[in-house]
């Protein structure tokens, strides 16, 4: 037993967030919005990293790594608020399609060449699919409707959720420090605004629901790697957690930043509309909840404090 | 990552596990903020002192088990579990206990790590005053140092209140200004003191419901052996801040207490669900999610501890976590009960646990520094906004 997020993780984790800080700023998400929402530079960069074969066995050419270190890296993608559909293909498509023994992309997925994500009867639209484009929000989401058959298979959904639950943590982390940044340099009646109580309260309100939703996603991804059949429900808590977080800092940001924080000149918004789209993709609230209801009200899941790893 | 128990474990867990089947009471006691009860609790002590499980995360050299912190948690899990009473000596198992092993003498562990660990003396904190409670640099009852044919001592005057367990316990603790004239953090040492000592009256707080859980201490040239000065003389505030961060780290309250609850509620709501809301249900998920939650970062946080890590301002978050979480769950509770929810006991004679439950939890989003207090230490220490009003 031994609830730790290994050196080597959070080393691959910095290495990925320290390449997106550098490369993937607020002036690039600015330039794509400005033009068709991608450049293939950014897909070719994840792709020199080894991202995009994350999840894939080193046999077809992939890192072979798991579900903790793919919600790690998909943390970072959240805290870029990354354009690029890795999270959709790499941690989420490629692990179902190898559930299903379909190998036959892996090497293409690993190059970079093949991009492909895969929509479910919950989740019904992907990103940069073939078909018709969608008006989403967030336009970076490059959301269409797939012209393909979809799933409905329960894995492809805990795979979805538990990745946006990890990205989740990672926008709302973002929105934390961008807003803390922001209480520091504004100042009114002759100090930044950062010294009110009623603004390091909310602050630390939203930072508490944030560092209680981490584990779960952690603990999250560890049942779904160890085969637990308990796994959806410990995915859908995830997804409730980090949406949960995310949203309460989004509404939290917004009211720290004031009017700046309503326009668009301020970053904020690309971080909000990323936390908006996420927290309903890959299944409701609602429907989480109805997955915990039946396991933790309907008895089909061991509860107590002799149960915490159940 | 390894979320499995090694066999070991498991073989630990079964251990607690049977032993405390054997011996937990099987009707809950009396509550602690009356004679009988706590004397009743002080039994529990010594029971727990006789299989060897009162102090179970001290070393083996001061009568405890050397357990690790895996270890606590399965300790403190199968506890709850078996419905195990509060802990009469939580003070001195949490608090005074870490804080005489990290700055006591040798004679000091001795003489007062020994018995607190056989459960003979139940020992009261004493930090807050009338004038100082969140702020507590305030603090200005003094203890005059004087030398004389009753030997090296300091003689202490003024008042502490809302001191914990005091109407009751046996020893005390707390911070005391010995320096004259001295402000703020300046000048403050860690004195304990028996509470029995000539000069020291205590004057039990009637709470709201009744009870009498913790007191008034007034000191009138109370005298104290310099022997009991923990750390130098003026150090008292750095070994309190100590102290206080062993209060709001990871021992205070552990998750088993608050996954207990959890069960409970979820139980509680099954018997209501005909006539409860969907909004009723929510909470009752709520509160499963969270204390799992609850459970997931203390099991993080004990692993980053045993990896060399440690606590800092962390431990504000995990304060107000659970008192919020405490807090909530009691009132779902109070909800689902009805009209029953304002009965002490209920009519087949059983205590309302929810209601005293409730009460309690009402306590913990301001006790061991208010959550108000833990959300200024977050905004200021991991969130790095401007310190305002701190002296």
């Amino acid at each position: 037993m031994e609830f730790l997020l290994n050196e080597d993780r959070l080393a691959l984790a910095e290495t990925v967030r320290d390449y997106l800080a550098g490369t993937h700023g607020p002036d690039v998400l600015r330039r794509l919005d400005a033009g068709d929402n991608r450049d293939p530079a950014i897909w070719q960069g994840l792709v020199n990293m080894g991202l995009t074969g994350l999840l894939v066995p080193e046999e077809f050419g992939g890192l072979g790594l798991g579900f903790v270190d793919a919600a790690l890296i998909a943390r970072e993608c959240g805290r870029a608020c990354l354009a690029e559909p890795l999270v959709d293909t790499a941690f989420v498509a490629v692990p179902w399609l190898l559930s299903q023994g379909d190998t036959a992309q892996m090497a293409a997925i690993v190059s970079g060449t093949a991009k492909p994500s895969v929509a479910h009867r919950i989740n019904p639209w992907v990103s940069d699919g073939d078909g018709a484009a969608l008006d989403s929000i967030d336009p970076l989401r490059n959301l269409t409707r797939p012209v393909g058959t979809s799933s409905s298979d329960p894995l492809l959904l805990d795979l979805g959720a538990l990745m946006s639950a990890a990205q989740l943590v990672g926008l709302a982390e973002a929105m934390l420090d961008q807003s803390a940044a922001y209480a520091k340099i504004r100042t009114q009646f002759g100090q930044p605004i950062g010294a009110f109580q009623a603004v390091k309260h909310q602050l630390a309100t939203a930072a508490v629901a944030i560092e209680f939703a981490k584990p779960v996603v952690w603990r999250a991804a560890q049942a779904l790697s160890d085969g637990l059949v308990s796994a959806p429900v410990h995915i859908s808590h995830a997804k409730v957690a980090a949406s949960d977080a995310a949203i309460q800092m989004a509404e939290t940001a917004i009211q720290v930043h004031g009017a700046m924080g309503y326009t668009y000149e301020v970053d904020l918004h690309f971080w909000m509309k990323r936390s908006w789209a996420l927290s309903g993709a890959w299944g409701s609230r609602a429907f989480h909840l109805k997955r915990i209801d039946d396991a933790v009200i309907g008895g089909g899941l061991e509860i107590g404090p002799d149960q915490t790893f159940a | 990552m390894d979320l499995v128990y090694t066999s070991e474990q498991q073989d630990f867990r079964a251990e607690v596990r049977a032993w405390m089947d054997a011996h937990v009471p099987k009707e809950p006691l009396d509550t602690l903020e009356c004679r009988v009860g706590f004397d009743e609790h002080v039994v529990w002590e010594r029971t727990l002192a006789s299989g060897n499980w009162g102090m179970v995360t001290w070393p083996e050299a001061y009568g405890g088990r050397g357990l690790d912190l895996i270890q606590w948690l399965i300790f403190e899990e199968e506890y709850f579990r078996a419905g195990g009473p509060n802990r009469a000596n939580q003070n001195g198992i949490f608090l005074l206990g870490p804080t005489i092993m990290e700055f006591g003498t040798p004679e000091q562990k001795a003489r007062f790590l020994t018995p607190m660990a056989k459960g003979e003396t139940m020992w009261a904190q004493a930090w807050s005053e009338p004038g100082a409670g969140s702020d507590m640099a305030a603090i200005s009852s003094k203890a005059v140092r004087a030398n004389d044919s009753g030997g090296d001592h300091y003689v202490i005057s003024g008042q502490k209140t809302w001191s914990s367990r005091a109407a009751f316990a046996d020893w005390g603790f707390g911070i005391f200004r010995t320096e004259d004239g001295s402000k703020r953090h300046k000048g403050l040492s860690f004195i304990l003191f028996d509470l029995n000592s000539p000069g020291i009256t205590r004057r039990p707080i009637r709470q709201l419901h009744g009870d009498t859980g913790f007191a008034e201490l007034f000191f009138d040239e109370v005298r104290v052996p310099v022997e009991n000065r923990i750390a130098g003389e003026g150090e008292g505030w750095k070994v309190a801040m100590a102290t206080a961060g062993f209060e709001r780290g990871l021992m205070l309250r552990s998750p088993g207490r608050f996954q207990a609850t959890a069960k409970r509620l979820v139980e509680l709501y099954r018997e209501h669900e005909a006539e409860a809301s969907p909004a009723a249900r929510e909470a009752v998920m709520t509160a499963w999610m969270q204390a799992q939650a609850y459970a997931y970062n203390t099991y993080a946080v004990a692993a980053k501890i045993m990896a060399g890590g440690s606590i800092g301002a962390e431990a504000s978050l995990n304060k107000i976590f659970w008192s919020e979480l405490d807090r909530a769950m009691h009132r779902t509770a109070m909800q689902l009960l009805g009209a029953a929810a304002e009965l002490r006991r209920f009519d087949d004679g059983r205590m309302n646990q929810w209601l005293e439950g409730y009460i309690f939890s009402l306590s913990g989003p301001i006790y061991a520094g208010s959550n108000e207090i833990q959300r200024n230490i977050t905004a200021e220490r991991l969130l790095d906004l401007p310190r305002v009003g701190a002296g």
